[in-house]
């Protein structure tokens, strides 16, 4: 419980809930998880994984999870530049198509491939 | 270690009531393969289907592409620690079916897996619609977690490989290739005039669909290690990884990785070609910045001049690409990175993720967000099921007359970033 986990991935929410403290967010977008990170790390938090975590890209899944610091410390340039390099790359993904609305069994799908990717650390 | 490969040209793939290579010609016994993969009882059904150059035919979702090798003489057996015993490969003789591949084909997930078309504009983009492929096309027992799938999938791929490789073991090859890399020391003191150089070879590891395999240990677990190029050649190395298919190494290109070969043509002549360094691309940024101190140490410690640096993906990955291009520069060690871009559908965003004044060397695979229009094929080998949900496919990219509107992500190997396409992108 030593680190911050901020998802918006309800499969994450429910299976790893007693490995982490989560900040769970509520809503279907990756942008507001990448925002929120930002947010947090401007407040101190250092950045432990990398918000562009898997090879499907910011377009395409609503869900992403990213693990911080729960200490709060001085701010980590290392940190800042990769969330906002990534908030960059989220942009520039979005600009050429927006992320689809997904039928159940795909959202599933994207949220088990999400879970792995933090399950496997 | 010194590997001869021993190439037999494979000129065509036909279904037959025995599997044999006759003048050229695999001949291929479904009955036999099917036999084989239904013996995991994860797998309730496989379809086996024959795809030649220039058909009016598409297959998706593919999950890898495999080329048939066998063991002929020397230590183990290909693909170790996934499918033979764990066993040092790399020396002796090896003969490979070239011009032929085996293709797998799940619906692991609700999206992702990629496209290989065997003719049209499609085609142009993908190696293996240059190859005799024998598809699998693999379906699961009913509630088999896509964990389960993708294993089984994954090794009935290399198992069938290697039961093709096998017609192959008495056959007098083509074409012999020689490969040798000596013990580093022996190497500088034949070559004491000539650079040392090294291969840093990433390999994608985050997880379901996107991880690989180094004599079966999965790769997110290793700490980067030094292997013999000839080990590769003998299925060292494997893929587990499909998700955004413009840009992952199949277990064909692991196989056949061009930058091995072309290091290879030069070395001896104007370099010493000395070894790969295997690294991973971890979630973590802990590991990231592990991973790519030892990448560096170890190129410091056997003393290599420059090396080659290749990415796998994008994202994620383009920072363990900056961290080792960066900290190997800071050893004092010339690199050169080969990646590819996403720079959007016009070309002019920024391509990677993550850059540094050291990465001034760069090789690109191409632009992963150009969009192509690939046109109906006659015959599908797989599923379009999920073709909006693709990488690179979107709403609608499906059309009512069977073409797909997509960026080339969706393409097998398009933007692969070991150089095996056609792509790239050159500065005057």
């Amino acid at each position: 419980m030593d680190n911050l986990l901020v998802t918006n991935n309800p499969m994450v929410l429910e299976k790893l809930n007693s490995s982490y403290a989560i900040k769970f967010i509520d809503v279907y977008c990756y942008i507001d998880v990448l925002t929120c990170v930002r947010d947090l790390v401007h407040k101190g938090h250092t950045l432990l994984t990398h918000p562009l975590s898997g090879s499907i890209k910011p377009n395409e899944t609503p869900y992403k999870s990213i693990i911080v610091s729960k200490e709060i410390s001085t701010l980590d340039m290392k940190s800042l530049s990769i969330i906002e390099h990534s908030i960059a790359t989220y942009l520039k993904f979005t600009k050429n198509k927006p992320t689809p609305i997904y039928i159940d069994k795909v959202l599933l799908d994207f949220q088990l491939i999400d879970f792995d990717i933090i399950n496997s650390l | 270690m010194k590997l001869e490969l021993g190439r037999i040209n494979i000129k065509d793939v036909v279904l037959s009531d025995e599997s044999k290579i006759v003048n050229g010609v695999l001949n291929v016994n479904a009955n036999a393969i099917k036999e084989i993969v239904l013996k995991d009882e994860r797998i309730k059904n496989v379809t086996i289907d024959i795809a030649k150059p220039n058909d009016s035919t598409r297959i998706t979702p593919v999950k890898d592409v495999i080329e048939p090798r066998v063991k002929v003489e020397g230590n183990g057996d290909i693909f170790p620690g996934m499918i033979s015993k764990m066993n040092t490969v790399g020396s002796g003789k090896t003969h490979v079916l070239s011009g032929c591949a085996v293709v797998t084909c799940g619906k692991i997930v609700g999206f992702q897996e990629g496209i290989i078309d065997m003719c049209g504009v499609g085609a142009d983009y993908t190696p293996f619609s240059k190859l005799f492929n024998v598809c699998l096309v693999i379906e699961p027992v009913d509630n088999l977690t896509p964990y389960e799938y993708e294993d089984a999938a994954r090794v009935a791929g290399l198992t069938i490989a290697n039961y093709l490789g096998e017609l192959g073991r008495e056959i007098t090859p083509d074409v012999v290739e020689v490969y040798e890399t000596l013990p580093i020391s022996q190497s500088v003191v034949n070559y004491p005039d000539l650079p040392k150089v090294a291969y840093v070879y990433m390999l994608q590891t985050q997880g379901l669909l996107h991880d690989t395999y180094v004599y079966g240990a999965d790769a997110k677990k290793i700490i980067p290690t030094l292997l013999s190029p000839t080990e590769i050649m003998d299925g060292a190395i494997t893929s587990g990884n499909c998700v955004s298919a413009c840009d992952k190494n199949t277990t064909y290109h692991h196989l056949n990785n061009p930058i091995i070969k072309d290091l290879y043509s030069k070395h001896g002549k104007e370099i010493n070609f000395v070894g790969v360094i295997i690294t991973n691309e971890t979630v973590y940024l802990a590991d990231k910045e592990r991973s790519s101190d030892f990448t560096a140490k170890l190129c410091k410690l056997i003393g290599v001049d420059a090396v080659i640096i290749s990415q796998e993906g994008f994202g994620n990955p383009d920072t363990d690409l900056i961290m080792n291009c960066k900290k190997i520069e800071q050893e004092g060690i010339k690199t050169v990175i080969v990646t590819d871009e996403y720079a959007g559908r016009d070309g002019l965003s920024q391509s990677l993720a993550d850059a540094d004044p050291l990465a001034n060397a760069t090789v690109t695979g191409g632009n992963a967000n150009e969009v192509i229009l690939l046109p109906k094929m006659d015959k599908l080998i797989g599923t379009l099921d999920y073709v909006d949900k693709i990488a690179g496919g979107f709403d609608g990219s499906l059309r009512s007359d069977g073409s797909i509107e997509a960026e080339i992500q969706v393409i097998t190997g398009a933007t692969n970033e070991l150089g095996f396409n056609k792509l790239t992108a050159r500065e005057f």
